[in-house]
């Protein structure tokens, strides 16, 4: 069973755990319980031809939720990231799990997108030089033509606005997948 | 009357406009959360910080997730699919990045088995030796006497009198006493006495 925990562990914990949760110390608890709940539960799972990823994958939404749940923690994330995945792969199609979190991810990006669209241009591009393309402080200042501490106070704006909006069309209460 | 969750302390007041003059602080609020994600950028998350910056670095971290840029370290996987293992088998999983390996620890053991099943027949052959019939040794000439450096002996010769200058040198004085003691031993044991 190693071989297929280590294979589905990054699309799990990159595109189902992490993006729900945004803490990656809670992200790796909740990998690590899901795989231990799959190798527990592997009795339950039947095999139909279909890829063993979506069973995983909701066992892990579960414990995402249970996160929230416990630790009283608003799910505005989690369910900002709710889709409409198929819950099993079609069997004609045998779509593994690199396919499922390809559309996952992009499903992601287009959230991230849409509420990236709402805000202001220079938080959208604080937001996008910092934290999707990752430059450094002084690097992103520079290209944003302000001192750090003013890109810092840019960045800390942004990063507020955006969680402001993000997911804000969701109800706390209605959580798919 | 409407519960305020933790999380919405910092973020439901309005939100300047780009251009607007940050006050000190915002500044210095704005600062600490540079450093944060700085560090988690580095992979060192601090543990501990306001529920306030927590929320808004969860938020950057989706950010991040969803843009691709949340690769799990083979190392770190590894680990949490050992971790994962143990956990099913009802061992507590053990903290990420400090796991031993399954098939590592069942190599760990191998020493003790081997270790025990050498007792084991060591039991035995005593077991026979015992039941074995007795031969009387005899001893046909008295051990000679040991020479006095392989016998418990006084210091004062080797160390003399201690002068009130030296009287601090202890440490020195022990480690005289240890190196003659220890050239007593080696001499005893090179010469296959016991």
């Amino acid at each position: 069973m190693r071989p297929i925990l280590e294979r589905y562990a990054q699309p799990l914990y990159g595109t189902v755990i992490l993006p729900r949760l945004g803490d990656a110390a809670s992200a790796e608890e909740v990998l690590r319980d899901t795989l231990a709940t799959a190798v527990e539960k592997i009795g339950r799972f039947t095999w139909q031809g279909k890829s063993i990823y979506p069973w995983l994958r909701q066992i892990a939404i579960n414990k995402v939720f249970d996160v929230h749940r416990q630790s009283k923690r608003s799910r505005r994330l989690a369910d900002a990231l709710v889709h409409e995945l198929p819950a099993e792969t079609a069997p004609d199609t045998h779509a593994d799990a690199q396919l499922m979190a390809d559309q996952e991810r992009r499903a992601h990006r287009t959230k991230i997108d849409q509420t990236l669209d709402v805000l202001a241009e220079r938080y959208r591009l604080a937001i996008e030089l910092r934290l999707v393309q990752e430059l450094p402080r002084d690097a992103c200042a520079k290209r944003l033509n302000v001192t750090i501490g003013t890109f810092d106070v840019l960045l800390f704006r942004a990063v507020r606005a955006f969680r402001k909006n993000f997911g804000s069309d969701v109800a706390e209460d209605d959580h798919g997948d | 009357m409407a519960i305020k969750r933790d999380d919405d302390d910092i973020l439901t007041g309005s939100i300047p406009a780009p251009e607007d003059e940050a006050t000190p602080a915002e500044r210095a609020h704005a600062k600490t959360f540079a450093d944060l994600v700085d560090k988690t950028l580095a992979g060192r998350t601090p543990p501990a910080m306001s529920a306030d910056d927590r929320a808004l670095l969860e938020v950057a971290t989706v950010i991040r997730a969803a843009s691709g840029n949340a690769e799990l370290a083979a190392a770190k996987r590894n680990a949490l699919v050992e971790g994962a293992l143990r956990q099913a088998i009802g061992g507590k999983a053990a903290p990420t990045g400090d796991v031993t390996p399954i098939a590592k620890a069942r190599a760990k053991r191998t020493p003790w088995i081997v270790a025990g099943a050498s007792m084991a027949v060591a039991a035995a052959a005593l077991l026979l030796w015992l039941g074995a019939p007795r031969r009387i040794h005899v001893i046909d000439h008295a051990p000679a006497a040991l020479q006095d450096n392989w016998k418990s002996r006084p210091a004062d010769p080797l160390i003399g009198p201690i002068t009130r200058d030296h009287a601090g040198d202890a440490s020195a004085r022990l480690d005289t006493i240890f190196a003659d003691r220890l050239d007593g031993y080696r001499e005893l044991r090179m010469r296959g006495g016991h």
